[in-house]
């Protein structure tokens, strides 16, 4: 029951893009076509669920023994960039039409903030094991949910009458900002 | 002391399964290079491809385009045709 309530704290109440502001730049580089946003969507769950998982067992098993725990960000930006660089190469000979689509986007993933900061937050949250899967799958899904909606929103927005100024990722910002205020009222 | 140690060791694991990995997977880039090498290089585009990387496209979805490559001599595309027949694509 726990963990049910944990997934959709992560998921909603406390979604990673519209409360704590990660994972920007993805979302609105890769949000103007819809197929594009949700592939990005499922790559960054897959990283995130695999990275929180292997970073985890690395500071519990490897930093935390030998007393080196100032070594977080280093360890686990490491790994993170390791575990895309996989990624990509199992892209790019398994799924080629993924890679064609968007294979510039791929090692961006790496320096996509929600992804260490899903694994800091785990370790700062004091989750166990369990947890820690749950609450990544979690957030990686509410980063999901949010690049899909907007990138429908933004399709919407090319068509409408926006003054010319507003055009583009101005308008995206301001969208993005009214659907965050609604989330901060719900978290409260 | 033993950060260094720490540091080192995972990027030997991760670079190490990065290159297994490279080498087992990447076979049709292995290709290109291959053909590539096998060019003249000129980018000259008189073949129609627009460039010699073009060209190695073309060379994968039909073997016979080599023969519109202009500058390429006798003994190159003597060895590309050797080189093609022995390849599986």
């Amino acid at each position: 029951m726990k963990l049910i309530s944990l997934f959709f704290t992560a998921l909603l109440t406390e979604n990673i893009v519209l409360t704590k502001f990660l994972g920007l730049c993805p979302l609105m580089g890769n949000s103007k076509k819809e197929e594009n946003a949700y592939k990005m969507g499922l790559l960054v769950v897959i990283t995130t669920v695999l990275s929180s998982i292997i970073t985890y067992i690395f500071y519990f098993q490897i930093l935390v023994p030998t007393n080196t725990t100032h070594l977080r960000t280093l360890v686990f930006i490491f790994t993170i960039a390791s575990i895309v660089g996989i990624l990509e190469i199992l892209i790019k000979k398994y799924l080629p039409h993924v890679y064609r689509s968007m294979g510039l986007y791929i090692p961006l993933i790496t320096t996509n903030c929600a992804v260490l900061g899903v694994s800091i937050l785990t370790i700062d949250n004091a989750f166990s094991f369990l947890e820690t899967v749950v609450y990544s799958l979690g957030s990686s899904m509410g980063f999901l949910l949010v690049i899909y909606v907007f990138s429908t929103l933004r399709m919407k927005l090319e068509k409408a009458p926006i003054l010319e100024g507003f055009k583009g990722i101005p308008i995206a910002f301001i969208t993005l900002g009214i659907i965050a205020l609604l989330f901060t009222r719900y978290g409260l | 002391m033993i950060e260094i140690g720490i540091i080192s060791t995972l990027a030997l694991v991760f670079g190490s399964i990065l290159i297994f990995l490279n080498a087992k997977l990447n076979v049709k880039d292995r290709k290109k290079e291959e053909i590539e090498k096998r060019l003249p290089g000129y980018n000259c585009g008189a073949c129609g491809f627009g460039s010699c990387m073009g060209m190695v496209e073309a060379i994968l979805k039909d073997k016979e385009s080599y023969l519109k490559c202009r500058p390429m001599r006798k003994e190159a595309k003597e060895e590309m045709r050797e080189y093609l027949e022995n390849e599986k694509f």
